[in-house]
């Protein structure tokens, strides 16, 4: 009799285990690390939460997939009318998902509650310089900033779209409405949302009809639904397992590891020792042995080759160690010891990186003292610039791709985490925040980068791709900025 | 009885403010979530103003206060993190948790208690060797790295059941084996010592003389005497799944409950959030062994409960 039952309750289950689906035909599943917090898009800073609604929203400028602006819900360029109040065209017949129209008032809108401090965003440091919007007439709309800013069409690249009446509402945030090609369909907390494709979207309506982005923060189990066949995309794919998936894509990402080096602590103080530091370092070796080759040597600065303001004519330290070991005798620093901070688990192979350094760097006689500290604690001593440490570990992302926010942040002697005292940069960053030439603009740039790579001011590191495990069936290019676009995915038979 | 209800659930209470207390009053001391929630290149002024809007920069003892005040009217305060009620946060990852659990523990007693019994008929034999082999093998795994086991064998190599998350009975399977297995080993261990002892007993070997059948001897005499330490084992087996060892499975397999959600705050720093979990675990944890004890009665006329 038990028995009986039991095999019928076995039975039971099996039954209904077969029912669960893997990836259904028609829908891309896509497996993320992190569950959005909300879907607001203007609220928080927050990397899952885009991953969504960049499909829900729209922004007036965009990127193409290797990174140049151009024209999204704008119809032209925004220009200058006077230097602190730009103008921009916006495209006509385009809809909100809930019928609300796209026009300026509703651009205006968007621009004036991101920046509204009552309302308290997350990405206000994006968009500081800006003062208010106005719409000028149906399809023309002026944003004003608050000094000159040259980067004002590339700040309109991150600022997201939102419908006037439905974004004064309580509910929008778990009921996002935006211009863009996919529309919210649900959201099953601490498991999946899902997008279907919008009819009306003005662009032409999206190959795939349906998206499912999956919540699945540990990386093994990540992986696995991928070489189940549960779902067609994955995020964060280590080097290591390239080859066990169907199809694999890598991009230049916007994440460069960079160690700080502070210009006054004992020895590093000394810019012979600094450039030690930088000779002493094989970075085509740690590309190669920690990223499987999924990075590319950062040259000389903290900027990516097509960021705003790259300098060309700065290559990098190669890697000399012989050299190295003659510079630490000439300032008299051998055996010197030199405090190493760094986290683990925060950034892609942040632990292994730090310690591979430290290793390079006591090979031509330096002592590291190496302290991989959790984020709390290393957040206390980056903010602390009273007690500059000798060598700091960080990753600078660059969403905008400029090197105003960075170089304000690091190179600017005043900056959060700069830990050196050099005037010239400063001035030279400061002035070029606010000049409106291009070409003048990206030349102070580049005397920066060459100040700073001469005296050293940084262990240059690597500039870590992105790599994407994806099924066999999936048609689809990355894009330099880390964006998911799911108009731009679809399925092969 | 009802004297010894109420002294239960004085002690319970007590459990809950020191724990309550406790937790509030060290996250605040040791963590930052303004640090964590806002981009690093985040000047000064931006995070003063951000602790401001949260209520921050306040001091400890005003916080406490504007929490107990909010306890009151059933308010745990909002989560830093989703900006919703975190009682509500928590109450939606509840139940999925509390499924996880109920069925891992019921599913390892059931297979526990025969086995272990079984295992005790013939101590030494063919069966009891391997069980016990078995069993402290099992216990020797870490979960985390025998659910990734699993998901690959049953998942990716043989496609048998899904990798993660939680949707159908299929989903169950996975995590509520890899949360079972450890308990499982430790409760046959425990259920064969016992029966051991029992199944030596006078009253045992009177009972098969006149007859009685195996399994009558075991099931309805022997066994309802080795129930206590059992019972003792299985319910704090199911504290320590429940406030525990969810966190590293439902981790692993994408499981939306309560264990992963208290990982997720803890990472965000959300403060609120990781206070209400907690209330939540340890008002559940204190009925639960409230009920236990009442169980102890009932099983076993002897026990008297101070």
């Amino acid at each position: 009799m038990t028995f009986n039952r039991t095999m019928l309750g076995a039975a039971t289950i099996v039954v209904t285990g077969l029912a669960w689906s893997s990836a259904s035909a028609q829908t891309i599943g896509i497996a993320i690390g992190s569950e959005p917090t909300t879907l607001d898009p203007q609220l928080r800073d927050d990397g899952g939460e885009r991953q969504v609604t960049d499909n829900i929203f729209e922004t007036l400028m965009t990127r193409d997939p290797s990174g140049a602006l151009g024209l999204g819900l704008a119809a032209s360029e925004p220009v200058l009318v006077d230097p602190t109040t730009w103008e921009v065209t916006l495209r006509e017949g385009v809809t909100f998902q809930n019928g609300e129209p796209f026009d300026a008032a509703a651009a205006a809108f968007s621009v004036n509650r991101v920046i509204d401090s009552g309302f308290n965003s997350e990405q206000g440091s994006y968009f500081n310089t800006i003062t208010g919007a106005e719409a000028v007439d149906a399809t023309t709309l002026r944003v004003t900033t608050s000094g000159p800013d040259p980067i004002l069409p590339t700040r309109l690249y991150w600022l997201k779209m939102v419908p006037p009446i439905a974004a004064a509402e309580a509910g929008f945030a778990e009921n996002p409405i935006g211009t863009g090609p996919y529309k919210f369909d649900n959201w099953r907390r601490g498991s999946s949302i899902t997008l279907v494709a919008n009819e009306g979207y003005w662009d032409g309506v999206p190959a795939a009809p349906e998206v499912e982005f999956r919540f699945i923060p540990e990386f093994g189990t990540r992986l696995s639904s991928l070489l189940s066949g549960e779902v067609d995309l994955i995020t964060n794919l280590l080097p290591e397992f390239v080859e066990q998936v169907p199809q694999s894509f890598a991009v230049t990402g916007v994440e460069l590891p960079i160690i700080l080096l502070s210009d006054e602590n004992e020895p590093v103080g000394d810019v012979r020792v600094r450039q030690a530091l930088n000779y002493a370092v094989d970075k085509e070796a740690l590309a190669e042995a920690l990223y499987g080759g999924y990075a590319d040597v950062m040259q000389g600065q903290l900027l990516a080759p097509s960021y705003f303001g790259f300098n060309p004519d700065v290559k990098g330290y190669p890697y000399d160690p012989e050299k190295a070991k003659a510079l630490i005798a000439e300032a008299g620093a051998e055996g010197a010891e030199v405090t190493l901070y760094g986290t683990a688990g925060r950034w892609l192979k942040d632990r292994e990186l730090v310690e591979a350094v430290a290793a390079s760097w006591e090979a031509v006689g330096i002592k590291p003292d190496v302290r991989i500290v959790d984020f709390s604690e290393y957040l206390d001593r980056f903010f602390d610039p009273e007690n500059r440490q000798d060598a700091f570990f960080t990753v600078s992302s660059n969403e905008l791709m400029d090197a105003d926010r960075p170089f304000s942040a690091y190179y600017h002697k005043d900056g959060i985490g700069a830990p050196n005292h050099n005037e010239r940069i400063a001035e030279l960053v400061d002035s070029a925040r606010t000049e409106a030439d291009p070409e003048a603009r990206a030349a102070m740039y580049q005397e920066a980068i060459q100040i700073a790579f001469d005296e050293a001011l940084y262990v240059f590191l690597l500039n870590i791709n992105d790599v994407y495990g994806a099924s066999e069936r999936l048609v689809w290019e990355p894009r330099v900025d880390g964006k998911l676009l799911a108009k731009t995915m679809s399925i092969s038979e | 009885m009802g004297r010894l209800v109420a002294v239960r659930l004085w002690h319970g209470l007590i459990v809950i403010v020191a724990v309550t207390v406790t937790v509030f009053v060290v996250t605040r001391l040791i963590s930052n979530p303004v640090d964590v929630m806002l981009p690093l290149e985040a000047s000064a002024a931006d995070r003063a103003a951000f602790a401001a809007a949260l209520g921050l920069d306040r001091s400890i003892p005003v916080q406490f206060l504007d929490y107990v005040n909010g306890l009151a009217r059933l308010d745990l305060g909002t989560s830093l993190w989703q900006d919703r009620p975190a009682l509500t946060i928590v109450m939606e990852h509840l139940p999925i948790t509390l499924l996880l659990v109920v069925s891992s523990v019921v599913f390892a007693i059931l297979v526990a208690l025969p086995l272990g019994a079984i295992a005790a008929r013939r101590p030494g034999g063919g069966v009891d060797r391997v069980t016990v082999i078995l069993s402290l093998v099992a216990l020797s795994v870490p979960q985390f790295w025998l659910g990734l086991l699993l998901i690959l064998l049953f998942a990716v190599t043989l496609g048998l059941l899904p990798s993660a998350g939680a949707g159908s009975a299929a989903h169950l399977v996975l995590p509520a084996l890899t949360l079972a297995i450890p308990t499982m080993t430790r409760l046959i261990m425990v259920t064969r010592s016992q029966m051991i002892d029992e199944l030596n007993a006078q009253y045992v070997r009177t009972l098969e003389a006149k007859g009685m059948s195996a399994w009558r001897v075991v099931a309805v005499h022997a066994g309802r005497n080795a129930a206590v330490p059992v019972l003792t084992l299985a319910s704090w087996e199911f504290v320590r799944i429940f406030a525990g060892y969810t966190v590293v499975v439902e981790t692993v397999f994408a499981w939306p409950g309560l264990g992963r959600l208290a990982l997720q705050a803890i990472e965000r720093q959300d403060l609120v959030l990781v206070q209400a979990v907690v209330l939540v675990i340890a008002v559940i944890v204190v009925v639960f062994n409230v009920l236990v004890d009442f169980a102890y009665m009932a099983i076993d006329p002897r026990i008297r409960l101070e």
